[in-house]
């Protein structure tokens, strides 16, 4: 039971980093927008979907990369990566702000239940969802290999592999930058503020609607982000990925504490060690049990998640 | 008064309702319940389904929606808990009756008692450690619980895993009544008596002590606590019923569906019926009627554009949503109509 | 009346006349409309799979309609997603619809099973093209498909055997890691590779595991794959998983054979894995391009697209209806007859004959390795 674990042990920690930090950068398009609205972004999961095809975009169609041609090397590899990942942070970005638009602003304007804006979030994923079965004729799509997946050096019996190591720095990276941004933009004060208190922030001066739209797009950002990482270490998307990704990482924000963007990262990488660590002892049959038990467990014992403080209370 | 008030069919009908006298109420209420029980024979109409049929539509997803959607604005709407799981109890009578059906030789309506209690005591297990969690935690739990009830049954071999129970007993007839596959008017009817048993315990709750303590949970439950109501008790009890009444459909679904696997209850189910509950009016018992029988029919009269009809099916949550936010008939109309009533007379 | 509404209302008179001598004028031209149905996933996640099944059931209407002149099929697409919950509500209106005189489908196992109960009920016959499940034409089974259902596929307990030698044909004392897709038409046929192993001399199983098929992360999987030794791993769920899956396989270093099912048996399988995929086995029934380059280049230039997977199979379900409705057979029960009896060939060279349970006699299943892209057929696996 325990033998794949003890054998495997460094293997499935770099791979559960790897999934970890990906679920940290959707996690973070959840808990801005609950932190400042105070309501589950239900349509991030697709949101995520969308940006996995900003990275198809760009390789496939604008460089011209197929199947079988040669991954990319030296100056040529960077800038097809980082445009890359720049097209799948905007095209989840716009796709995030569309959704504001359409699923929120009216709804918020009103001031109306949430579970109305639930539902319209709701309708607004299933839509989206639904707009790029129709797009891509319900068929998987498989990108191009453009980084190659060589192996740097074996430590312990694991593989180091490049695209692993860059996925960790890069999303590392983006998560900091994020972070700073929060904490220390005037954009970031004011969706800090309206976090805090909504009313008292519009009071003095700030532009609601704009920070929401910020936020949104902040968001949308991260998780385009992550659509890029997805891509490039699984070179495949299709229309539903959305779902199981996002309920993951919405698992991990609960997980870390919801609101919080500290706890979106403790709570997407142990999500991510998690389900390899379970998947390895019990089988991936369990593997979605396991994580929900756990999340069960933290939550009765630490009833807002294990980094319960929103995200007005992050101190700058 | 506006233009648009002359629309506002709920305020219209709550008005009616008020204004008559107990022998009018009567008639009213058996001839609606005459007018709903005859719908089968609208077959012909411009109400037919295209593809599916018309009289099984009215059975699932109709009528199975608009119960469990009943069910679970107890715990939604009612006392303001976000239930994403409500599937559980659905599948958890589904395979009661499925294993049941086929080990025990027990009929249906025997079965559904066990059905309704294995839902409740879930219920109560995930109640009793949950429902202190508040908001969207709560919603992740659930969400979590309705995953893993799946997951265990798709993982288990006692339940034949993924490949589902097969032949499951039909109920058996009821007089004169025949259950038939291929005519489902009979199954329509029990659908119909069971949602009228839904309302009616709802209806007499309400007005009593758990309503008042609900009511009480939903607005402010620190409040509530603080008045001395014991708001867990009440939590668990809203949960419990509702659990009753999806453990309830589930054992009329597996009975009607004559075959159940467990990919027919995932979390896509919870939504749906979440959808039914906000879209028809959350809290309003007629509001929720209206809502699932709409989305229940929806998808099915709308197959001619079949492509793209969960497209429609989406952009229709968000329009409708936008523009009436509370449902199309919503809870708030009516109290306003009261008090209305109050200050003219 | 004002203007503008007179002047609305001669326009949708005229719209409405003129619509209504259309459809006088060609129901004179046609002599005979006949309607037969398509039943599989049409939209939802398993989609793609229905579109390339119907578009073949299309292909073979239109081919009739041009050598019989003055017979109109329709196809009716019955959607059920691939989904039980969904087919028990549609099949109820395909059982009661008695203009329509025969089915293609259902296409997967679960939601035949739901619809079986309304098709028996209305006598009316179902070929499916996919349907692999055992249990299906099993007359001790109480999914038992008979007297309606009959299939043009092999099943599973035939596939198994099968998957299980090609997989490890030339590997000494194979060491075998099975694993699966949690879907109900993979665990099944697991099971099958499993007991067929065992009749190959020498082979081992060293380890199985089973991964939801949404899955993209395959890391847990390799581990085990890795920490058991296995030489052979044999997939039985879907080509887009298969592809995710081999390439982190081959990233991570391991050279173990790949090998999977006909669900994992569709060209796209080594265009989306790439160089990944080379020397993977795959068992399944050729597709049309596989029979006949000819008949493929027929088919892109009728139906605009490529066939896809169990064209072959539909092709053939297809054709059993419609020679059918050209002998006559226009009533549900002389349909059923006809099929019961019909004895003809296979657009693949081979007899269709179905036994008393619904079962085809040949359903001999094919090897496939993948070679520069391109599933390559190797011969029938004996």
């Amino acid at each position: 039971m325990f033998a794949v674990l003890i054998d495997q042990f460094w293997s499935l920690t770099i791979a559960g980093i790897a999934l970890g930090f990906i679920y940290v950068l959707i996690s973070l398009g959840y808990t801005m927008v609950y932190g400042v609205l105070r309501m589950i972004n239900f349509a991030n999961s697709e949101i995520f979907m969308w940006g996995t095809f900003g990275t198809i975009i760009t390789s496939r169609d604008l460089f011209g990369y197929t199947q079988t041609s040669e991954p990319a090397k030296g100056f040529k590899l960077a800038l097809v990566l980082l445009v890359s990942l720049l097209m799948s942070m905007l095209v989840a970005g716009l796709t995030a702000v569309f959704v504001e638009f359409v699923a929120y602003r009216r709804l918020r304007a009103k001031g109306t239940n949430r579970l109305a804006t639930l539902i319209s979030a709701i309708g607004i994923s299933i839509a989206l969802q639904e707009l790029m079965r129709l797009l891509t004729h319900s068929r998987p799509v498989g990108a191009p290999r453009v980084l190659e997946k060589i192996i740097l050096s074996e430590v312990w019996g694991a593989n180091i592999r490049l695209d692993t190591v860059i996925t960790i720095i890069a999303a590392a990276i983006i998560y900091f930058i994020l972070e700073r941004f929060i904490k220390l933009s005037r954009m970031g004060k004011a969706i800090r503020a309206v976090s805090q208190n909504e009313d008292a922030a519009k009071l003095m001066g700030v532009n609601l609607n704009r920070v929401i739209t910020t936020t949104f797009l902040v968001g949308g950002l991260a998780t385009g982000a992550a659509g890029f990482f997805y891509v490039t270490v699984f070179e495949y998307t299709k229309f539903n990925i959305g779902f199981t990704m996002g309920m993951a990482a919405f698992t991990a924000a609960v997980l870390g504490g919801i609101g919080n963007i500290r706890g979106a990262f403790f709570g997407g990488l142990t999500l991510g060690l998690l389900e390899v660590y379970a998947s390895a002892i019990l089988g991936t049959q369990w593997k979605a049990v396991t994580v929900f038990i756990v999340l069960v467990l933290v939550l009765l014992f630490k009833p807002n998640g294990l980094f319960g403080e929103a995200v007005q209370q992050t101190r700058a | 008064m506006k233009i648009r008030d002359y629309f506002n069919l709920r305020d219209w009908g709550a008005t009616l309702w008020e204004n008559a006298s107990r022998s009018k109420r009567i008639v009213i209420a058996i001839s609606s319940v005459i007018l709903v029980g005859l719908l089968p024979f609208a077959g012909a109409s411009f109400l037919a389904t295209p593809i599916a049929a018309y009289d099984a539509v009215l059975v699932y997803p109709v009528g199975v929606f608009v119960l469990m959607a009943l069910g679970l604005n107890i715990v939604v709407g009612k006392s303001g808990m976000l239930d994403l799981g409500y599937v559980a109890f659905f599948a958890i009578g589904a395979y009661t009756m499925a294993l049941m059906g086929t080990h025990t030789g027990l009929n249906t309506w025997e079965i559904m008692p066990f059905g309704i209690g294995f839902a409740m005591l879930a219920g109560v297990l995930l109640g009793l450690p949950t429902l202190r969690l508040r908001g969207d935690y709560l919603a992740i739990v659930t969400l979590g619980f309705g995953e893993i009830v799946r997951l265990v049954v798709l993982n288990s071999t006692w339940s034949k895993g993924p490949n589902g129970i097969a032949n499951i007993p039909m109920p058996p007839d009821i007089g004169p009544l025949k259950f038939k596959l291929d005519d489902q008017k009979v199954f329509f009817w029990v659908v119909v008596i069971m949602i009228l048993l839904t309302i009616w315990m709802i209806r007499r709750l309400s007005v009593r002590r758990p309503g008042r303590a609900w009511e009480a949970i939903r607005q402010d439950e620190d409040a509530a606590e603080l008045m001395g109501v014991p708001t867990l008790k009440y939590k668990i009890w809203s949960f419990t019923l509702g659990a009753a009444v999806g453990g309830a459909a589930g054992v009329l679904y597996a009975s009607k569906n004559l075959f159940i696997a467990p990919e027919m209850f995932t979390l896509n189910v919870s939504i749906l019926i979440l959808s039914c509950v906000v879209f028809g009016g959350i809290g309003n018992i007629w509001g929720v009627v209206v809502g699932a029988t709409i989305l229940g029919y929806l998808p099915d009269r709308i197959r001619f554009i079949s492509d793209a009809r969960l497209f429609v099916f989406g952009t229709v949550l968000v329009v409708v949503m936008n523009f009436r936010p509370d449902g199309l008939l919503p809870r708030k109309k009516r109290e306003k109509a009261i008090v209305k009533r109050e200050v003219n007379a | 009346m004002n203007q503008k509404i007179k002047q609305g209302l001669a326009i949708v008179t005229a719209a409405a006349l003129a619509f209504g001598l259309a459809s006088v004028s060609t129901a004179t031209a046609a002599n005979k409309t006949y309607y037969i149905a398509y039943q599989g996933p049409l939209s939802g996640g398993e989609a793609s799979t229905g579109i390339d099944e119907q578009n073949a059931v299309k292909y073979a209407a239109k081919l009739f309609m041009a050598k019989n002149k003055g017979i109109t099929i329709k196809v009716v697409s019955v959607d059920d997603q691939g989904d039980p919950a969904v087919a028990s509500t549609v099949a109820p209106g395909i059982g009661t619809n008695k203009n329509i005189l025969g089915v293609v489908g259902p296409a997967y196992s679960g939601a035949t099973i739901a619809s079986l109960p309304y098709y028996k009920q209305g006598g009316l016959v179902l070929i499916s093209p996919s349907a692999t499940r055992v249990s299906l034409t099993d007359p001790a089974s109480p999914d038992f498909g008979g007297p309606v259902f009959h299939r043009v596929v092999g099943k599973d307990d035939l596939q198994g055997p099968a998957l299980a030698k090609y997989a490890t044909a030339g590997v000494a004392n194979a060491k075998v890691f099975i694993f699966d897709d949690q879907s109900a038409y993979a665990v099944p046929l697991a099971g099958f590779v499993t007991s067929g192993l065992k009749k190959v001399t020498g082979a081992s199983v060293v380890g199985t595991d089973s991964v939801p098929n949404t899955t993209t992360d395959f890391s847990p999987t390799i581990a085990k794959i890795k920490t058991s030794g296995a030489t052979v791993v044999i997939y039985t769920g879907y080509y887009s998983q298969a592809a995710i899956f081999i390439k982190q396989l081959r990233d991570s270093g391991s050279t173990a054979i790949f090998a999977g099912g006909d669900g994992v048996f569709n060209q796209e399988f080594p265009k989306l894995a790439g160089n990944a995929a080379e020397g993977s086995r795959v068992t399944g029934v050729g597709g049309l391009a596989g029979i006949s380059s000819k008949l493929e280049a027929d088919f892109k230039k009728q139906m605009g697209v490529s066939s896809g997977v169990y064209s072959v199979e539909s092709y053939d379900a297809a054709n059993i209806l419609l020679e059918g409705i050209k002998a006559g057979k226009t009533t549900r029960a002389l349909m059923l007859k006809w099929v019961n009896a019909y004895k003809g060939k296979s657009v693949s060279g081979n007899t269709i004959k179905f036994d008393k349970n619904g079962d085809i006699s040949y359903g001999l299943f094919a090897g496939f390795t993948s070679k520069s892209g391109v599933l390559v057929n190797t011969g029938i696996i004996k």
